[in-house]
């Protein structure tokens, strides 16, 4: 391949919004842990960049192609993976996600479990014939992700357990569904929903989930972290206070300043201005991805961008949802900019594969 | 791009027809969705961060700041020396967040041991505030550095330490009633720490501190700087105070007095040069629970009394004033007995005929007085008392000051003039007859008590308290001629012959009246002695009231000599320089003894309607005898030129006047020239150079 076409297919939009976002990420994390305990994350986070960064190339010299069809082996090893988390998991915060690897760093399998739910998805979409979803497919789809769903619920990891969700759903709607099936869903939910809330939730969840609707109600409590997170996110003001200069994370009223409130930290430091710039660059980012879903060869190159865009914009819309105060708190980071080396080595395959089906295209 | 054949497609999958218009629509819809949300978020941020952006910086200040005040130190007090009467010390005080308390038994083992209080009461109150949550209980105020530094070390988890000042008084008592004492916030509850609390207490500054989240402080900034006291500079000279306050101390105990009060003035400019009050306390001290706390009175000011004789110079001032009566005019005293409508007025001690008027102040004849008192009238005289200050507070900034009282003529009885005349029916403070008296010292001019030389807040310019505009209650002539007629009191044949000073002429007035039982409702055996003098007659730098409540013995006995002891001391602590031979003492005596009875003689043949004039020019002025010139009309201000400074303070404060020098040197220049007659509290500027 000649260096030219290196250069036009290096997805400048895709890479360059990552960048962006990755370079803030790491200034705030510098900027919101510099007094702490944890002053040196930041420069943890830029090897796990790099790190991303090479797999994400490594991840784009292989045609997609064939990771499609290692699903059936990806799969298996995810959800034995899985498994194994309540083995030799390590636990924090109470809940048992991560595999201790060498050297201190610990690999949370629910973060990769991503990009093999949306390979398994567009495989399995792609190779449908007739271009309509029968109760068969959709019932053994269903199946697929409730596994692995199921598994991370159990850790407890709700919130990155719903992150498989948008895949399955894209892809069924890409896909066409009847309305009947539609109707049949909606049907489930409605009487799941209630189900779950009643026998499966813990009190502390439902508290969770609904304290953003009143933080006043329990201030100290469940309502604590939105409460600080929108006094960041709004103290901020137009131009925010300047970097380093967030109170709220130097006095440490905001909680992980560096991962899941990693926004309203840099909301307070830079303010609306900032946090459009933020925003700004993740639609270039979805737009990018999904600009190659439109331009992709095939189906399963379509379904692959579009599964991975939606789950990006749905970890986005939580993760912003929850820090400005709409939506419930969930243990969910910032796509590339919060701190964890699971999440943003998992984006940045993810980001390798979309870049490979960019290079695939017709 | 599409129409570029894809080099790299080496899958085995054949290629499939890129994603149809359904697909296309499905996207836009999906396009809608994400813009909804978009504008969901976008709402709110605008929401949070520009609509109610002010509320949120409110919010967070308001659980990230707190403001801590900065205690402004409390004004020192000095003497007009610089020396300190009353000072702040910085000090611990120990107090408890029961909050944060672990163990509430070491707690108090540790509290109640080391501070030494009683640990059961300690734990009684400790549980009290930790069952209604309070984060604050004081353990025990101002404590000693040791007992602070002890529990400082053991580190006790909620034990928290304040920095306080403890107000001291490096003099113990002395000038306790004029200091007053403060409360245990430092507040002043008593004499001039109450008086000026305001200037003295200065303006805390105020802190805000930046705490994190478990309420430890991480920085912190000063928004306003704690405006310190003002320090006071009070015109008592330590030394005249110290000796002031051994003298009446002495005297109550010889006497067997139940009390006393002495105010030393200088009659130029007002000020107060001591103010002593007996019993008395040590400021050092809190008020205890069932103290006597009349000890804290100040009696100069706060206990009004009937002056009894010594208001004989006022009928007598005003007599000179109003009417042609001259010193030397005869007064009928009626061999002692005497009766004004019904009411029959006595002598102390046996009867006199017909005498001069001078010998009717210096014998202390009431119905000599009284007559007199007959003589001005009962409007003239109630005039010359208001004028002289009776009645009213003189306004130094000392609380508690009683106006005394004065009745006005329409409230007056017939037989009135009778009590008033010799002080009775009135009742005045020492204080009020110490103006009284500056007022025949300065030449007829009343100058108000001035307690406060100069206020002066650190780093700012002194604020000097003015000297308020002389009034004049009595001609330069009259005041001269009562200096004279005093002097006859302090010299054989007087009443007060015990206040005769070595060195220096003086004259007063010697008071005993009866106190009053309002019980037994008839005048008791008891006297308030008092004496009231100035000194050095010619141009008095002093004037001393000495007044002994419950008194068994006359005023001439006993407060005359407190009042030669306190002059004696002053004068020679001023400087003052002596105007008689201390060796011609009993010679000088002899020749006004003899002066005294030539006068007697002559009184006849001269009309008692005699002009001032002539009265003054004729009349045998002790003074005149010994060779001392009566300046009329004021002080002649003295010549400084040429000499350095020390020899221009010493001379002015030997004279009572009041120099500003500027510069170093020797004078060069005085304004008003050496010479010129001075104003009552006029100043002399002296330039000073190389």
């Amino acid at each position: 391949m000649s260096l030219m076409r290196t250069f036009r297919d290096f997805d400048w939009l895709l890479w360059g919004a990552t960048s962006l976002i990755c370079a803030l990420g790491v200034l705030q994390i510098y900027s919101a842990t510099r007094d702490s305990i944890w002053r040196n994350l930041w420069t943890k986070q830029i090897l796990c960049i790099a790190a991303g960064a090479v797999l994400a190339w490594v991840l784009s010299r292989l045609d997609y192609h064939t990771l499609l069809g290692q699903v059936p082996v990806l799969y298996v090893g995810m959800v034995a993976l899985l498994v194994a988390t309540f083995v030799f998991g390590a636990a924090f915060f109470g809940s048992r996600r991560w595999i201790p690897l060498f050297g201190g760093f610990h690999l949370q399998i629910s973060e990769f479990a991503k990009l093999v739910l949306v390979l398994l998805m567009a495989r399995y979409l792609s190779s449908i014939r007739n271009d309509r979803l029968e109760a068969r497919d959709l019932l053994r789809l269903t199946v697929l992700f409730a596994i692995p769903m199921g598994l991370v619920m159990k850790q407890p990891d709700l919130t990155t357990s719903l992150t498989y969700l948008p895949i399955l759903g894209i892809g069924i709607y890409l896909v066409g569904l009847r309305w009947q099936y539609w109707a049949a869903i909606v049907a489930l939910c409605a009487v799941l929903l209630p189900l779950g809330w009643f026998l499966y939730l813990k009190d502390y969840q439902k508290a969770r989930l609904t304290s953003f609707m009143d933080p006043e109600r329990d201030p100290r409590g469940s309502g604590y972290q939105v409460i600080q997170s929108k006094i960041a996110v709004g103290s901020g003001g137009l131009w925010g206070k300047g970097v380093t200069k967030g109170e709220q994370t130097k006095l440490r009223f905001l909680p992980v300043p560096h991962t899941d409130f990693i926004l309203a930290a840099f909301a307070e430091e830079h303010g609306f201005v900032g946090v459009l710039l933020i925003l700004g660059l993740y639609l270039l980012l979805l737009l990018g991805i999904v600009q190659n879903a439109q331009g992709a060869a095939d189906k399963a190159g379509m379904y692959i961008c579009m599964g991975i865009s939606m789950t990006l914009l749905f970890q986005i819309l939580v993760n912003v949802g929850m820090v400005i105060g709409r939506m419930p708190v969930g243990g969910i980071p910032l796509p590339l900019m919060s701190y964890g080396g699971s999440s943003i080595l998992s984006t940045f395959l993810m980001l390798g594969v979309v870049n490979n089906v960019r290079l695939r295209r017709v | 791009m599409s129409t570029h054949p894809s080099a790299y497609f080496d899958g085995g999958c054949l290629p499939e027809p890129p994603a149809h218009k359904d697909a296309a629509r499905r996207l836009r819809n999906l396009a809608r969705l994400g813009f909804f949300w978009a504008v969901v978020i976008l709402g709110k941020l605008v929401h949070l961060q520009i609509v109610s952006h002010e509320e949120f910086v409110r919010l967070a200040a308001s659980q990230q700041q707190r403001t801590v005040e900065i205690a402004a130190p409390r004004g020192m007090i000095f003497d007009r020396e610089g020396q300190p009467l009353a000072m702040s010390l910085p000090v611990k005080s120990v107090l408890v967040n029961p909050l944060l308390v672990r163990d509430v038994s070491v707690v108090v083992e540790f509290l109640s041991r080391i501070l030494e209080l009683d640990a059961a009461q300690l734990r009684k109150n400790l549980e009290a505030a930790i069952a209604s949550k309070s984060g604050f209980l004081w353990v025990k105020r101002r404590v000693s550095p040791e007992q602070a530094a002890r529990l400082e070390s053991l580190k006790l988890a909620g034990v928290e330490f304040r920095d306080e000042t403890s107000r001291r008084y490096p003099k113990g008592a002395l000038a306790a009633h004029v200091l007053g004492s403060v409360d245990h916030e430092e507040k002043g509850n008593a004499g001039i720490e109450l008086g000026l609390q305001e200037e003295l207490e200065g303006i805390p500054g105020s802190l805000r501190l930046m705490t994190d989240v478990a309420r430890r402080g991480y920085e912190s900034r000063i928004e306003t700087p704690a405006l310190p006291g003002k320090n006071i500079t009070l015109t008592i000279d330590e030394r005249i105070q110290y000796v002031a306050e051994k003298a009446l101390h002495n005297a109550v105990a010889d006497c067997a007095c139940k009390s006393g009060s002495v105010v030393v003035m200088n009659p130029r400019n007002g000020d107060i040069l001591a103010m002593a009050s007996f019993p008395s306390f040590d400021p050092n001290e809190p008020v205890k629970d069932g103290e006597d706390l009349s000890a804290r009175l100040n009696l100069a000011i706060a206990a009004p009394f009937e002056p009894g004789s010594v208001f004989k110079v006022i009928t007598l001032s005003a007599a000179l004033e109003t009417t042609p009566l001259r010193p030397d005019s005869l007064i009928n005293c009626y061999g002692g007995k005497f009766s004004l409508f019904g009411r029959s007025i006595g002598e102390a001690k046996g009867g006199f005929g017909v005498i001069p008027m001078r010998a009717v102040l210096a014998k202390s004849s009431n119905i000599g007085a009284v007559q007199i008192g007959l003589a001005v009238g009962v409007k003239s005289l109630y005039d010359f008392i208001v004028r002289f200050g009776f009645g009213r507070k003189t306004g130094i900034p000392l609380p508690s000051e009683s106006p005394g009282k004065v009745h006005p003529p329409r409230e007056w009885t017939k037989t009135s003039m009778g009590s008033v005349a010799m002080g009775h029916e009135v009742t005045t403070t020492t204080l009020q007859l110490a103006q009284a008296a500056a007022i025949v010292a300065n030449n007829g001019v009343l100058v108000r008590p001035r307690l406060v030389l100069f206020k002066q807040r650190p780093g700012e310019p002194i604020e000097h308290e003015p000297v308020a505009p002389g009034v004049r209650v009595l001609r330069a002539e009259t005041a001269a001629l009562m200096r004279s007629m005093l002097e006859d009191v302090i010299l054989p044949g007087g009443t007060g012959t015990k206040a005769r000073l070595s060195g220096y002429s003086a004259g007063g007035k010697t008071g005993s009246a009866q106190i009053y039982d309002f019980k037994l409702n008839q005048y008791t055996h008891k006297y308030n002695a008092s004496f009231m003098g100035l000194a050095p007659l010619s141009n008095p730098a002093l004037v001393v009231v000495v007044t002994l409540n419950g008194s068994p013995k006359y005023g001439g006995e006993v407060a005359a000599p407190v009042f030669r002891e306190i002059a004696q001391a002053a004068l020679r602590i001023l400087e003052v320089p002596k105007d008689r031979p201390e060796t011609m003492l009993l010679a000088q005596e002899a020749s006004k003894q003899e002066q005294a009875e030539s006068t007697a003689k002559t009184s006849d043949s001269r009309p008692s309607e005699a002009g001032g004039e002539a009265a003054l020019i004729e009349g045998p002025s002790s003074l005149a005898g010994a060779g001392l010139v009566v300046t009329v009309g004021g002080v002649r201000a003295p010549n400084f030129l040429g000499k350095n400074l020390r020899t221009v303070l010493s001379e002015s404060a030997a004279a009572g006047l009041v120099v500003e020098a500027r510069g170093q040197g020797l004078a060069k220049f005085q304004r008003p020239a050496p010479g010129s007659i001075l104003q009552p509290g006029e100043r002399i500027y002296v330039q000073l150079a190389q």
